[in-house]
């Protein structure tokens, strides 16, 4: 997690907002009777793509790639989960929504852990940590 | 002789850029590319100065010689010079064919450069080439990952983002051990694909 608090709360006020968009558009192109599979890669897909184009509309306040990876992790969760459960079971416009934003911000904190892990400084082969 | 149309691509995106890398990833990135900078010193080669984002973490009283394919960008860093404390001679110039004599740099710095060299290699090889033996190389640079599902997403970026700008999926580190240089410090500022590089030449 970026340490300046403005960081973390835009980045996660901004995966959550797509992620219950996309989760609402799933709602909206993927049919009850469609074949579970097709739908969640056609979302995984379509998702992904939205990440990506979402990023060019935060970079000015969120950053690159700081932006752009959860984004497109935020349009594939959420495709790939909304988008295979609209098919499986009743699903309201107002589940779209909550389970999208749910995906934004569990992609959020994927990222803040791997983040964590990743994050440091090798010397010569020799694995430092961060202060 | 320059790359005509990587020099193409980049005069074209460079009323933009600023617009498009500006305000949020400088800002982002500022603490660690100023801990990077702050090593600078001696006769110093800076690649590829674009609108000039980078002047402001310059320490201040460098001489700077710094080059970029796109004679569009070094136009519109011309503000950023003026302002800096110090001198910045620009040049344009294609890092695979650099008119500098062999071994004359004491460090050379990049800043988000080598994912857009069309041939980085080659362009690392240069840049030995024009370093003095046990001269620094000091990089800011976005590159691949090696992990999924980061790896495939960088993968796919590129699909797109290399039509107008960089690719997203260089494997910079071993670009640069394969140019011939010791990489002394891998420094990741974000997951694995934001990451400061510091790199020697070795003596012969």
């Amino acid at each position: 997690m970026d340490r300046r608090l403005s960081y973390a709360m835009g980045d996660l006020v901004a995966n959550v907002a797509l992620g219950a968009f996309v989760g609402l558009l799933c709602w909206l192109i993927v049919g009850p009777s469609w074949n579970m599979w097709i739908a969640m890669l056609l979302m995984m897909a379509i998702g992904s793509f939205l990440g990506l184009v979402s990023f060019f509309l935060t970079a000015r306040w969120l950053g690159a790639m700081e932006a752009m990876v959860p984004m497109m992790l935020t349009g594939e969760l959420t495709g790939m989960v909304v988008g295979m459960a609209v098919p499986m079971m009743p699903f309201a416009a107002w589940q779209g929504l909550v389970w999208g934003a749910a995906c934004g911000a569990g992609s959020m904190v994927i990222i803040w852990i791997a983040n964590a892990l990743l994050k440091g400084v090798t010397r010569e082969g020799k694995e430092v940590r961060h202060g | 002789m320059v790359d005509a149309v990587t020099q193409a691509k980049w005069d074209k995106l460079a009323p933009r850029f600023d617009t498009m890398a500006s305000a949020g990833a400088e800002k982002r990135w500022a603490p660690d590319k100023s801990a990077l900078f702050a090593g600078i010193e001696g006769k110093v080669l800076f690649l590829a100065l674009g609108t000039g984002l980078d002047i402001p973490f310059f320490p201040k009283g460098l001489s700077i010689t710094a080059l970029d394919i796109s004679p569009k960008m070094i136009e519109h860093a011309q503000e950023r010079i003026a302002a800096y404390d110090g001198s910045i001679e620009t040049h344009v110039m294609d890092v695979h064919d650099m008119q500098f004599e062999a071994e004359s740099f004491d460090m050379v710095v990049t800043s988000c450069t080598f994912c857009s060299v069309p041939r980085p290699i080659e362009g690392l090889k240069a840049l030995h080439r024009v370093l003095k033996p046990g001269g620094r190389l000091l990089m800011f640079e976005h590159t691949g990952s090696r992990w999924y599902p980061f790896r495939y997403m960088m993968n796919l970026m590129t699909l797109i983002t290399r039509k107008i700008g960089p690719d997203m999926n260089r494997p910079t580190v071993a670009n640069v051990r394969a140019a011939g240089f010791k990489v002394t410090e891998v420094c990741n500022v974000f997951l694995d694909v934001v990451k400061t590089i510091k790199a020697v030449k070795q003596a012969a």
